[in-house]
């Protein structure tokens, strides 16, 4: 009986603490498989691989422990990718990169003030809501780019691959920044209003929390950061495809599942989508690795999605029925 | 510090029902001054008003002798009015520090929270309370992970940090031990020679005694009384609570010639259930026995579980036969049936048709494809048999009047012919002309050999329907009233955890 | 909130003969040709067949409530489709087991979403998109991309051709008249039907009142699914075709059509006849779209915008302050 009591605190008060245990069981496994993991070639290769990820995971954080979900991350990721790829081009020039790196994050954050504009202010309901613009959002890229083509500069593309700043992948300082950002965050007043939000809606807004400007902005940010991931994802093919987003919303979903935000907000740091991205996205190494019959291998992988979606609820069930 | 606070005339109703029609209160820097009320008396409202929580419909609020109008609680926690409530203002996810400074914490740099400052000062405030808490309540710990008697004293904290120069105490002892509560009226002694003004609002007669310097009694929205504690008595205080003459005077005849004919028909034994620590008492077939007491005392959970909605530990025997029911619709097949407490949440389905709320649980009967002709010629008898006024059984319920909808919750097992019939306030919001044709219908339903548990928070209507009555007070069975001993006096006094003339 | 007093399938059918009036208009519309155009509307309602069969489980989901939803329908339309190809092979004999395996496949992933929704406590969004992804998994698996069969003569004899010579309606509007008839039969003469939408509105007052609020709700997943799979059995046999994203398509414009007929998102209360409007109305958008030659963005974009249209009208939530 004691034994499980804490067992259950754990998962609630350290949410990182099942996912890190599960983030070293993975990288085991992966080091069984793909022996030469933590060679830098390798490491460096796997992290920019899962860069878009923990950036849009990270978003959904926010919008998560608010208690909303943001379903249209995928499409915005796909609206970033379309821009850069038609308006770049291969042959564009870095200052024109730089032009259109910056208004993507714009349109990153419009997107989700849009979003936010729809749940804060019209008070709809985030999933459905998110659904319909997500589909937009869809729609939009495109519309600026029917079919695959277009591209970034070869030179850009090029520089993501190489940079090893301190022999340490660019993916780690990413991450540091980010964790530091949110560290100075959880340190202000706004930091504290996003878990009162998540707590209790109506006890923060007693309390003269600004509640709907609150919600609003954790849209945005998610918006900023899928525009991020659109940037990654782009570095990272070098190439335009307006579909590219379509699997994403589903993977920072799960992300931020393994990483242990409770669904219905009020918990949960930005540490553990981090780490449950990189899972999952050794997860999907090892999959591909272990030569697995490529026809097995969409079902595996949407399997794995499923049972790590399922975890948090079937240990609830078993707590629930000691 | 010298402050005043008024109410004058305060009028506030919710849709139909009048909560308050002349809700007066006076109260100045240096005192304490008890709110006293029974259930439905308006008391609850009085101090929602001077909080701002609830615009007031009519009358004025003076402090310092100047009119003032609260658009949100935050208006008036700025005017210096603070709240003290049953631990509903706190996020439970988030630390004592945390709640208590939401929104208003010491920032350095950068917009940074000043963390030392807050645990320093969260310390201070804890400190208050030095000796009477058990775990380490400290400002990291989160709230959730707090027994109810250190939320409240978290939320005694809070309200205090403002530095109020109003504080309403609004039940905030209920939680607390006696260690506790000891201590907060030492601390209230000590504001009140800084020059604050505090209202507590109270049912505990110890308590009012102890910490008040003067009283306001609120009785069917209107102060009916006030002065200095130290000029009035236990006795004359209660009185002043009940209403002299009451606009019922219906009374169930010949209640005393069944009561000792009949068989049992339900044994409780040890029943223990979330706020109902330990309750055990038998019911004879045909008998109305009403159960008494403050909201919140266990009545609740004692029907949940009578009725397989909640679990609980303990024994009930139904009619002889030991049952645990697990969901409400083993509880239906052996014939008990409930009326749950708030019709709104629990007892209709609002936007549904008033047929479709009829028949819900007895859909089954009538077939496949359902037979709905045969359906609203049952719905109609049903009808008639309660006079419902309604537009028509497809009308949708929320088209309905308070009384006439609560007729819907009741009608709704009459159809399933129950032998047990479980009520949890059901003449809540309910006009006085509707409620004369329920204390008719519960009187022939147990003339028909019908058995019948009812928790009212209205005491007359207790007195004048039920046969016994069982009064729960923290939880438990206080006492039980019967014969001679059912009487508002003795009602009352039970419920506020007295001591009574004879008895059990 | 506006209240619509004319009850919202009318509305909608209304809508769908305002459009189809317009359409007229435009450069390949009828015209005043009263027979091309009697011939037109015809053909929009036979499109809408399919959809509207496969928006029948979607309604049920979510008149359900607690933010139901099935976003699997897509992939079990195609999965159900292949299988009814597969089983078929062209003969007339195998017609009605093939059309079993449909219903009872697809009931058997309803079912799964069922559990894992009411058990897990999963949020149906999730879960039936993760589900979904499991479905095209193993479709892949099964098939290993080459999808071998055929469709039998007497499907396409019954779906696709008028049921008689004189009579120039297509077999698949009787077929859907006849779903419609079994639709309502479903909701409204059944214990289950009241039931479903008692948990709608009220799953506290449902359980008080002795309704078993976890097993009509698997039950409304595990009957969606069915209908879902009847539906790919119907789409099979009208275009004898099938391919990897054969349902996929479906799948926005399904919840779309709920929404549009007047069901509403949040649960309770709603009717297949609303949905069948419903679908009218978005075969109609869908087919103007193309006849204006739009392309599949702008389709997306319409989609999503009418969806957000219909919610921001509908689905407004209650304000903190009171």
């Amino acid at each position: 009986m004691i034994k499980r009591i804490s067992w259950n605190l754990l998962i609630t008060r350290y949410p990182a603490f099942f996912s890190t245990i599960l983030l070293i069981v993975v990288l085991i496994v992966n080091a069984i498989v793909q022996p030469n993991i933590f060679k830098l070639d390798t490491l460096n290769g796997n992290m920019r691989i899962f860069l878009p990820l923990i950036l849009l995971a990270v978003g959904q954080t926010f919008v998560m422990i608010c208690g909303g979900i943001d379903i249209s991350v995928g499409g915005i990721v796909s609206i970033i990718n379309t821009i850069l790829a038609t308006q770049v081009g291969l042959n564009g020039s870095i200052e024109q990169m730089w032009k259109f790196v910056l208004i993507s994050l714009l349109a990153g954050m419009l997107a989700g003030a849009i979003n936010g504009f729809f749940i804060a202010i019209l008070r709809l309901q985030p999933i459905i809501t998110t659904y319909a613009t997500g589909f937009i959002y869809a729609g939009f890229a495109l519309f600026l780019l029917p079919n695959p083509g277009g591209g970034i500069p070869r030179v850009a593309a090029d520089i993501y691959r190489t940079t090893t700043p301190l022999g340490l992948p660019l993916a780690f300082f990413v991450i540091i920044v980010v964790l530091l950002i949110w560290w100075y965050l959880r340190s202000t007043r706004y930091g504290r209003f996003l878990y009162a939000v998540g707590g209790n809606k109506e006890s923060a807004y007693q309390s003269a929390v600004p509640v709907t400007w609150v919600i609003l902005s954790t849209y945005v940010i998610s918006g900023l950061m899928a525009a991020f991931a659109g940037i990654a994802i782009t570095l990272l093919s070098g190439s335009g495809n307006a579909e590219i987003g379509n699997t994403m919303t589903l993977s920072s979903i799960t992300a931020v599942v393994i990483g242990g935000t409770a669904f219905s907000g009020g918990i949960g740091g930005v540490a553990g989508p981090i780490l449950g991205s990189i899972t999952l996205g050794l997860i999907q190494n090892v999959i591909s690795f272990a030569q697995i019959n490529t026809w097995w291998e969409t079902l595996v992988k949407a399997l794995i999605i499923v049972v790590a979606l399922a975890a948090p609820g079937v240990i609830n069930l078993f707590g629930r029925r000691k | 510090m010298n402050v005043s606070l008024s109410a004058r005339n305060i009028v506030k109703h919710y849709g139909g029902v009048v909560a308050l029609s002349d809700g007066n209160l006076d109260v100045k820097s240096g005192e304490v001054l008890a709110l006293i009320g029974a259930n439905g008396s308006g008391k609850s409202t009085l101090s929602k008003v001077i909080n701002g929580v609830v615009v007031l419909d009519g009358g004025q609020l003076l402090l310092n002798e100047k009119i003032v109008h609260f658009s949100s609680p935050q208006a008036a926690k700025d005017l210096g009015i603070s709240i003290v409530f049953q631990e509903l203002s706190l996020i439970p996810q988030m630390t004592v520090a945390e709640n208590i400074w939401l929104a208003r914490e010491p920032i350095i740099t950068a917009g940074v929270i000043d963390k030392k400052l807050v645990d320093m000062k969260t310390m201070e405030l804890i400190s208050l309370f030095d000796g009477t808490y058990h775990t380490d309540l400290r400002p990291n710990t989160p709230v959730s992970d707090l027994p109810p008697d250190e939320r409240q004293i978290v939320e005694i904290l809070k309200a205090i940090s403002f530095d109020p120069e109003v504080l309403i105490l609004d039940e905030a002892t209920a939680s607390l031990d006696s260690r506790q509560v000891r201590r907060l009226f030492e601390l209230v002694k000590q504001w009140k020679e800084a020059g604050k003004a505090i209202i507590f609002v109270s049912h505990r007669m110890e308590e009012i005694f102890q910490i008040g310097d003067r009283y306001t009694v609120l009785r069917n929205g209107k102060t009916v009384g006030s002065g200095d504690i130290q000029d009035i008595n236990e006795n004359d205080l209660v009185k002043l609570m009940i209403a002299e003459d009451s606009l019922l005077t219906f009374i169930r005849k010949e209640k005393n010639d069944r009561e000792n004919q009949q068989p049992i028909f339900l044994e409780i034994n040890h029943l223990r259930a979330n706020n109902l620590k330990e309750i055990s008492f038998n019911v004879k077939r045909g008998e109305l026995l009403g159960i008494g007491g403050l909201q919140g005392q266990g009545q609740r959970d004692l029907l949940l579980s009578i009725f397989g909605d909640i679990p609980f530990k303990g024994d009930i025997k139904l009619n002889g036969e030991m049952v645990k029911f697990r969901h409400p619709r083993q509880a239906m097949k052996k014939g008990v049936a409930l009326v749950p407490g708030d019709r709104a949440k629990e007892g209709l389905l609002y936007i549904r048709s008033i047929l479709e709320n009829l028949i819900l649980p007895s859909w089954k009967k009538y077939g496949f494809p359902l037979n709905i002709k045969k359906s609203i010629t049952d719905a109609e008898q049903i009808a008639r048999n309660l006079k419902l006024i309604m537009a028509g059984l497809q009308e949708p319920v929320s088209s309905l009047s308070g009384g006439n909808a609560q007729k819907v919750v009741i009608g709704k097992w009459l159809l399933q012919s129950p032998q047990l019939l479980l009520l949890d306030d059901p003449t809540k919001g309910v006009d006085v002309g509707t409620k004369g044709e329920f204390y008719t219908l519960l009187s022939n339903l147990c003339d028909e050999g019908k058995t019948i548990l009812f928790y009212s928070s209205d005491d007359e209507e207790l007195l004048g329907l039920c046969d016994r009555i069982i009064v729960l007070h923290d939880g438990k069975l206080h006492i039980e009233l019967s014969g001679d001993n059912l009487n508002k006096e003795s009602l009352i006094r039970a419920s506020l955890g007295g001591t009574h003339i004879g008895g059990v | 909130m506006k209240k619509f007093v004319i009850s919202p399938p009318i509305a909608a059918l209304t809508l769908a003969i305002v459009l189809f009036l317009l359409s007229g208009f435009l450069p390949n519309g009828y015209g005043s040709d009263v027979d091309v155009a009697i011939a037109q509307a015809t053909n929009i309602v036979r499109l809408a067949v399919f959809l509207g069969v496969i928006a029948a489980g979607q309604t049920l989901v979510i008149i359900s409530g607690f933010e139901g939803i099935d976003l699997s329908a897509g992939s079990v339309v195609t999965l159900t489709a292949i299988l009814t190809y597969t089983i078929v092979s062209g003969e007339n004999s195998m017609v009605i087991p093939a059309l079993l395996v449909a219903l009872v496949v697809g009931g058997l992933v309803g079912f799964l979403n069922g559990l894992g929704v009411t058990f897990l406590k999963i949020s149906p969004f999730v879960m039936t998109l993760g589900m979904s992804g499991v479905v095209t998994g193993t479709i892949i698996v099964i098939n290993h991309g080459n999808i071998s069969g055929k469709i039998a003569p007497i499907m396409t004899r019954t779906i696709a051709r008028p049921i008689s010579p004189d009579i120039p309606i297509p077999g698949a509007i009787v077929i859907w008249l006849i779903f419609g008839v079994f639709m309502w039969l479903l909701l409204e003469r059944t214990t289950f039907g009241k039931n479903l939408f008692a948990i709608g509105v009220n799953r506290v007052t449902a359980k008080l009142s002795g309704v078993n609020v976890t097993w009509t709700n698997i039950g409304a997943y595990a009957l969606a699914g069915s209908l879902t799979g009847f539906g790919g059995f119907l789409l099979v046999g009208n275009t004898g075709v099938v391919f990897i994203a054969l349902g996929q398509p479906y799948l926005f414009p399904a919840i779309a059509a709920v929404a549009v007929g007047g069901t509403l998102l949040s649960g309770g209360k709603g009717s297949y006849w609303g949905t069948m409007a419903g679908a009218i109305v978005l075969t109609l958008i869908t087919s103007l779209l193309t006849t204006m030659q739009m392309g599949e963005a702008v389709r997306r974009m319409v989609l999503g915008a009418t969806l957000l249209a219909l919610i921001s009208i509908y689905g407004r939530q209650r304000s903190l302050r009171q």
